[in-house]
């Protein structure tokens, strides 16, 4: 969610739409945990006019938030380096 | 289910959020719903794909109790974050009642300890048939007393400190488990 709103400041819905192309979620929820990211001081809201229809909220990242984000992404890839690896070892210990 | 429906729906649930909360978590989904029926979808799909208004009251409960527990911190709202986090689901009541039970209890034995040890003289005082075996020497009773009372004192005060940490803690370790999004 944060790397969402990384480089672009987002609104709601196209968080929403971004983040439940790729996996099965209740929609409904993004909106809380959003509330959360935003009291906790990682985003700030804003609203915003829009060409057609209602103003829209936006958030933008903050510096707090960013680098929450940076520590996020650089633990995600220890993780996931770890577990490549013990796939790749059990994979190739089967071939042997 | 309609636009109408939802929000109302949603409203009656969080009736006893402050107005100001209330309104803005109103407004972001009726931002939603007019959004998306901009870009072509049904109010009946944009309120499906958005899951039940009473699992997303729960989630909003979850959240705000936390908070609240955060910035003042006291036992009632506490129970009131963990109450709210425990009805997110099964996983809760096994992962966050269970530890904090356990915790409790910690505390709880450690407490009582440390209570005891404070109040060791008093025991003299008020039972002195069990000072029948040591009483020929006051002065060892003089010195077993501010040792149970020194050792009560400094274990009561490392408590209290422990006890705000692990308040601390726990809060955080309840915003981990609300953070967590579920699939539908």
């Amino acid at each position: 969610m944060l790397a969402l709103a990384a480089y672009q400041d987002r609104y709601g819905y196209e968080l929403v739409a971004s983040i439940s192309e790729k996996f099965h979620i209740s929609e409904g929820s993004v909106y809380p945990l959003l509330r959360r990211l935003t009291q906790e001081g990682l985003f700030v809201t804003y609203l915003a006019e829009s060409q057609e229809g209602p103003p829209r909220k936006y958030y933008r990242l903050t510096e707090r938030g960013r680098i929450y984000m940076n520590d996020l992404i650089l633990e995600w890839h220890v993780f996931s380096r770890g577990v490549n690896q013990i796939i790749e070892e059990g994979l190739g210990y089967d071939e042997a | 289910m309609t636009r109408r429906e939802f929000i109302e729906e949603l409203n009656a649930l969080l009736a006893d959020l402050p107005d100001k909360d209330r309104l803005d978590i109103l407004s972001d989904y009726t931002e939603h719903f007019l959004i998306g029926f901009e870009k072509g979808k049904s109010e009946h799909e944009i309120a499906e794909q958005l899951g039940s208004p009473k699992t997303v009251a729960r989630e909003v409960w979850a959240g705000y109790r936390i908070h609240q527990a955060q910035t003042d911190a006291s036992i009632g709202n506490i129970s009131r974050a963990i109450l709210a986090t425990v009805s997110l689901g099964f996983f809760n009541i096994v992962f966050v009642l269970g530890p904090f039970m356990a915790l409790i209890g910690v505390l709880i034995a450690f407490y009582s300890v440390a209570i005891t040890l404070l109040f060791v003289p008093f025991a003299f005082a008020f039972f002195p048939p069990l000072l029948a075996d040591i009483s020929e020497n006051r002065l060892l009773m003089l010195f077993g007393c501010l040792t149970s009372v020194g050792l009560g004192g400094m274990l009561f005060i490392w408590l209290l400190r422990l006890t705000v940490w692990l308040y601390r803690q726990f809060l955080r370790y309840l915003q981990f488990n609300v953070q967590m999004i579920r699939g539908k």
